[in-house]
């Protein structure tokens, strides 16, 4: 679905959590008057369900698309084996295999991505332009951050994730 | 190239940690034991009492995960799950069985801990004092910068800690002081040879350019310093970026030794220095 400039995306466990109670509303009208006579406002809070995920998804995006051009222009590209603890807040770009991706079921793909000098953990908190899968060769921009925040190994916290040349 | 024997710091602690391995499976399982022996033997026992082992192994537990320089989340936490199982007003049967699978959860999250967030960090990997293979190598190598100036150590410690912080420009900067001068005995000139091949991977990094068709590496009668052995090959990428980890090292070592006021600014580095080290 696209809104604007943005490709809204809703993520799996959306749709899946927005049918379970659309079958379980169904089936508990179909059974019980009391919950028929609810149903004016049970409906829109069931599409609520839909819309909030999808609200959520497009501010991020297009927070995103105003962010990168900005990271664009200020990352520096690196090896990722220079990527370290100092680093931390700084804007960086790699270039890299895809090796292990998660998430991408929630929207918030995660990605293990590793060049000739090493490897390291992609971050992103929003869904991609792209579907990136293993062994797509890509190019990040994003953000050094720790793992959890105040603690934990040196990773990207992803601004952009492009696929630079086909599996 | 130096010749670097393949170091396993020490664990100096490895006796606590056994025991407070021990202590996650014994407290939890324990406490679960005492609380159905004790109604089995008529004697009556407030249900706080045996749950207080599992609060006692989570705590042990999440000793164990903050002292691994991985960190693990779930094992950080659970003494809160702990709490809120076991503070709670609970039926006593009920709370056996959660108390069974809570000693279950706890050992099953020791065991991922052990094999999949490595050994606890040592004084050296928690970045408190010099320690490994980049401690023999800076040992062995303090002779060869026995006559640099305070100065120029400096810039070799400001170089590094530059460069690690990602601050290319400032690197270069400074590599391109300390060439400036140009009045440096011959033993030192290795250490000049890695301001010229810092400067010039700074430069290309903060402008984002990639490998020059030629570039800087070290001479051959600067091998004996080199972490990495510096042989020509087919594989240019392999050679530039092993002549900028020989620099960087060069460059910590000449910091360490001669610059003793930057040496908190080394230590906190050393993570880096040592991923150097230990990379291809």
């Amino acid at each position: 679905m696209k809104i604007g400039n943005v490709d809204v995306k809703v993520s799996i466990i959306s749709i899946v959590v927005f049918v379970f109670f659309t079958i379980f509303l169904f089936l508990a009208s179909v059974f019980s008057p009391e919950v028929r006579s609810q149903l004016i406002w049970l409906i829109p809070m069931l599409f609520m369900l839909l819309v909030i995920p999808s609200a959520l998804n497009y501010m991020s995006r297009s927070h995103y698309a105003d962010i990168e051009p900005v990271y664009d222009a200020q990352a520096k590209k690196i090896r990722i084996k220079l990527i370290n603890e100092g680093m931390v807040g700084k804007p960086v770009r790699v270039e890299g295999v895809v090796e292990r991706v998660h998430f991408k079921f929630l929207n918030r793909p995660q990605y293990r991505v590793a060049d000739r000098s090493g490897e390291i953990s992609v971050k992103m908190f929003t869904s991609t332009d792209e579907d990136v899968k293993v062994n797509d060769v890509v190019e990040v921009i994003g953000q050094v951050i720790r793992r959890y925040i105040v603690a934990g190994d040196p990773v990207i916290n992803c601004v952009s994730i492009r696929k630079i040349k086909k599996s | 190239m130096v010749n670097i024997p393949d170091e396993h710091p020490d664990q100096p602690n490895n006796s606590v940690h056994r025991w407070l391995e021990i202590a996650v499976p014994l407290f939890s399982f324990g406490g679960a034991f005492i609380a159905i022996l004790f109604p089995m033997l008529g004697i009556s026992l407030d249900f706080h009492v045996p749950a207080l082992g599992c609060v006692l192994a989570s705590c042990s537990l999440t000793y164990l995960a903050w002292i691994r320089p991985r960190k693990d989340i779930v094992a950080l936490t659970t003494p809160l799950y702990s709490v809120i199982f076991f503070t709670f007003p609970i039926d006593y049967s009920t709370a056996i069985v959660l108390q069974v699978f809570y000693a279950v959860s706890l050992t099953i999250l020791l065991v991922r801990l052990k094999y999949r967030f490595g050994n606890p960090g040592t004084a050296a990997s928690l970045g408190k004092e010099l320690g490994g293979s980049l401690k023999t190598y800076i040992e062995q190598t303090r002779d060869a910068f026995s006559d640099i100036s305070p100065e120029t150590a400096h810039s070799a410690a400001v170089v590094f800690v530059r460069f690690t912080e990602g601050e290319y420009d400032d690197a270069a900067q400074s590599s391109k002081s300390v060439l400036g001068d140009g009045e440096y005995p011959d033993s030192v000139s290795p250490l000049i040879r890695a301001f010229g091949i810092i400067r010039e991977h700074t430069t290309l990094l903060h402008k984002s350019l990639p490998r020059p068709v030629t570039y800087l590496t070290f001479s051959e009668k600067d091998s004996h310093l080199l972490v990495k052995p510096q042989v020509p090959s087919h594989d240019d990428d392999m050679e530039f970026y092993t002549a900028l980890d020989n620099a960087l090292l060069l460059v910590y070592s000449a910091a360490w030794n001669n610059s003793v006021q930057d040496r908190p600014h080394l230590l906190s580095c050393q993570a880096f220095a040592q991923k150097l080290m230990s990379s291809t």
